[in-house]
Parts: structure tokens; sequence; C-alpha cells
């Protein structure tokens, strides 16, 4: 029991003793208050735009926008993946653009986005949707690449018609790989989101901490941090708590932190 | 007809552009996407004055010395996780929390912190790069076999040359393929932190030419700066192959080149 109390000690001290060092830094007035807000009215900033529907409003708007592009592209990617992967020529034809195109800095692309779909959302869903597809196409490719013919010819040779081996054989070999493209593009949902709602919007995190931070309202900058931190970690862990029920056969993918 | 698959690769790049091409001439593209010959004809138009030359050494400055530190920071204090656990757990939690939080939003902060010019963008970039290289080189080196650690201990091999000989070569996969995400990751930083307030780089070119109505020029920057982001890709990926060349042998990415 003390033992295991002691090990939780030793794995979570860190955020405890900085935030203890944060506060004893701003109490001994070793830094400006203005910069770094004591933990006292960062948490005040947060209670108070919490309650008076603010800060739960934008972060509506922030993860409705992310999960939109986010479903977008994995309704539209995975499939797409399983075709290129299938057909020569879907292959020949796309392959390259997934390719090369991964490392090209797509957000240089953003302006265009606003243009073509206007400021407001439909420009940030759709940029999602964009940033999210290449590695849910990558991913998934290389997953659905990567089955082994045998199991197909196993099932082949079993009789089984086309529509059982897809269900049975395919979809299910192909989802360790699927699943880890999704689990890498659910955070670029949420980064790009919050990152074009900070170039140019009226609503969203991104919104609440450009706007706090012209006004030097840092409290509320590093309130809209911690929520953003705590949406990013819950979604992550559910992603892997997804992937530990759907891959139930494949057993330690990640080591566990 | 059989196409042969070299060319298949080149139908939907070709097609794309022509098609923009035909329709821009025709005029039946939209005022803010012209014409790939104009694009082109803007971009030797920049060129020419080195406009472009100043704003790209710019950006370019701005995002290697970031990566350069923020890679540099992540490899070693991930490497010391993942060797010592007292360091291991120090930052384990900060980095569980900070991980999914985008960077972007400490933009006000670091503007605060580092003032209006490069130091802020170099900061924040860094600080960017860090995590995925911390991830990846912690996660590697409690993934190297213990038997090769051991068997170099057993043979009188001293720590440094366990570390120098053992360690680095069997991390230096995953250190790469972090370090391929960290440059990801710093130039979605440099792009939106110049285009949120900077003088000088690619940005700032590419805001300027879309309020003064040039789209050409605006889209004369946005080209250059994927082709910056591009490059910067295939440079890190030449030097994994000369690093690794030893380890590639016998795999499939060797195989297929």
């Amino acid at each position: 029991m003390m033992a295991r109390v002691l090990r939780q000690v030793e794995r979570w001290y860190s955020i405890p003793l900085l935030l203890l060092l944060w506060q004893a830094a701003v109490s001994s007035g070793l830094v400006e208050s203005r910069l770094l807000p004591g933990l006292g009215r960062v948490a005040t900033a947060l209670i108070h735009d919490t309650a008076n529907g603010i800060l739960p409003y934008h972060s509506g708007v922030t993860l409705s926008r992310a999960a939109l592009g986010f479903a977008l592209a994995a309704l539209f990617g995975v499939p797409f993946a399983a075709a290129m992967a299938r057909s020569t020529l879907m292959r020949n034809l796309f392959e390259p653009i997934f390719f090369f195109g991964y490392p090209v800095p797509k957000i240089a692309l953003f302006p265009v986005f606003t243009y073509v779909f206007g400021i407001g959302s439909p420009s940030k869903i759709a940029f999602a949707y964009l940033e999210c597809l290449y590695p849910i196409v990558v991913t998934a490719y290389l997953g659905f690449r990567a089955i082994p013919v045998r199991l197909v010819w196993s099932a082949e040779n079993m009789g089984a018609p086309r529509a059982t081996i897809v269900a049975r054989v395919i979809v299910p070999a192909a989802m360790p790989g699927i699943l880890s493209g999704l689990r890498i593009a659910l955070p670029i949902a949420i980064i790009v989101i919050v990152l074009t709602e900070m170039i140019g919007d009226s609503r969203g995190l991104g919104y609440y901490i450009a706007v706090s931070g012209t006004r030097f309202e840092f409290a509320n900058v590093y309130a809209a941090i911690l929520v953003i931190g705590a949406c990013g970690f819950v979604l992550d862990r559910a992603m892997l708590r997804l992937r530990r029920a759907v891959v139930h056969w494949e057993r330690d993918v990640e080591p566990t932190r | 007809m059989k196409i042969p698959s070299a060319m298949q690769h080149w139908i939907v790049p070709l097609v794309v552009v022509a098609a923009w091409e035909g329709f821009g001439r025709a005029g039946l593209m939209p005022h803010y996407l012209p014409a790939p010959t104009l694009i082109v004809a803007a971009l030797f138009e920049v060129a020419a004055d080195g406009e472009l030359a100043r704003a790209a050494a710019i950006s370019l400055y701005r995002v290697a010395l970031g990566f350069v530190l923020g890679t540099g920071a992540g490899t070693l204090i991930g490497l010391g996780a993942g060797i010592v656990p007292g360091i291991r757990h120090f930052f384990d939690p900060l980095v569980a929390f900070l991980y999914a939080v985008p960077k972007i939003a400490f933009l006000p902060i670091f503007l605060l912190l580092f003032g209006l010019g490069h130091e802020s963008k170099i900061a924040l970039i860094a600080f960017s790069c860090f995590f995925p290289v911390f991830i990846a080189s912690r996660h590697a080196v409690l993934a190297v076999d213990k038997h090769l650690v051991w068997t170099a201990r057993n043979m009188g091999a001293p720590r440094a040359t366990t570390f120098f000989r053992v360690i680095m070569p069997a991390t230096a996969p995953q250190l790469f393929a972090g370090a391929r995400i960290g440059l990801a990751h710093a130039f979605i930083l440099l792009f939106a932190a110049e285009l949120m307030g900077a003088r000088g780089g690619l940005g700032p070119l590419i805001s300027e030419g879309e309020d003064a109505g040039r789209f050409d020029l605006m889209f004369a920057g946005i080209v250059t700066f994927a082709l910056l982001g591009f490059l910067g890709d295939r440079i890190l990926m030449a030097v994994r192959r000369r690093v690794l060349r030893g380890q590639l042998i016998g795999t499939l990415e060797q195989a297929l080149r």
C-alpha cells in the first residue's frame, strides 16, 4: 500500500512541484505578475469564465469543428486508403499525391481556404479535414498493404464469399493501421482548429486565447491552455481505450504511461 | 491501351494543373486563384529583385534554429529520461499534459517573454519540436533490447561506450522518426507565428500579397513556403539514410530503392 502511494507520488510529483515553484516565484515578486499570474488568478479566471459559460461555449465551438473535420477525414480517408491498397490504378494515380504531399506544410494553403470557404467555420473544418486526411490515408494504406496474403487465401480456400473476406479478414487485419492513423490525426485536428481560430475568427478557444493575449489577460490564456490540454488528454485516452477494445488481440502496442 | 504506371503517377497532378490553367485563362476561376503560369511569373518577379530570397532566408533562419534547438534538447532530455528513472518521472507528467496543447496557444506568452523579433518565433518552434522528439527518444531507449546492453556491460564496456555504441545506434531510427514529426510541427508553427505578427519572412510576404489583392504574389509565397517544408523533409531523410546506412540493409526500405 505504502509502496504504491510512493510510486504514484514519484510518477506525478513534478506537476505540483512546478506549480508550487510558479506560485513561489509570483509571490516573491521575482517575475512580473503580469507575465506569470499567480495560480489563484488562473483558477479564478478558469472558474469565472466556466461559470458564466464563456469557456464552455468556445470549447464547444472548437471541439465540434475539430470533431467534424476529423470525422469527415476518417469517413472518406479509410475507404479511400482501402481502394488505394486494392487497386493498382488507384495506387498509381494517388500514391504520389499522398506520399509527396505528406511533408508539405499544408498550413501555407490556409489563406486560400479562407477565400474558397469563407472565414467562418467551413474553412477551418475543411482545413482540419485536409490536415487529418494525410496521416489517416497514409497510415491506413500501409495497414491495408501489410495484410498477409495467406490470410486472404485461407479464407478464399475455405469458400468465404468476397463480402465475408472484406468484413472478417481484411478490415480486422487493417484495424491497427487504421486506428494508428486516427490517433495521429485527432490531436492534429485540435491543433489546426485552435491555430486557425487564432489567425482569424470571432469564436472558439483560439480566438479566446488571441483576444486575452492582446488584452494582456494572461490568466485567461493559461486557463484556456489548461482547458485545451485537458480536452486533448481525455480524447487521446479515449482513443487508446477504443484501440484496446477494437484491437483486443494486439496487446501492448504501446507501453502505457 | 495500357498506360505505364510511371506515367500514371503524373496524371492527377497534370490534369489538376492543366484544368486550373485552362479555366483560369477562360476566366472561369475566381480572382483569388490565379492561373499557374501567372503564379510562376510572380515567382520570378519577386525572385528577381531578391525580395523572395530575403524573406525565405529569414523564415529559414527561424525554422532551422528553432528546429535544431528543440530537437537537440528533446533528444538529450529524452535519452536522459529513458536511461534515468528520476528524469523520466519528472518529465513524463508534464509532457503527457503539454503534448496535447497546440503550442501556438503559448504565442502571446512567448511574445511577451521574448519580444516581437526572431527570438519569440525561434523559442516557440523549439518548444514545439521538443515534444515529439522527447517522446520518441524516451520510448526508444526503453525499447532497446536489454540483452544488447547486458552483453556490452558483461564484456566490460564502460558506461560511455555502452551509450555511444549500443544505445545511440539502437535508438537512432526512432530519433529520426521523432525529428521528422518535429520538423512538420516547426513549419506549422513558423507559418502561424509569422502570420500573426512578424516582420520579414514568408508569412508577411503572403499576407502582403493578400492584402494588396496580388493573389499571384500570395501564391508565390505559398509555393515557396511549401517547397521549403518539402525540401527540409527531404534533407532530413537524406541525413537519416546516411546515418542509418548500416541499419537499413535487408529492410523493405532498402529493397524498394
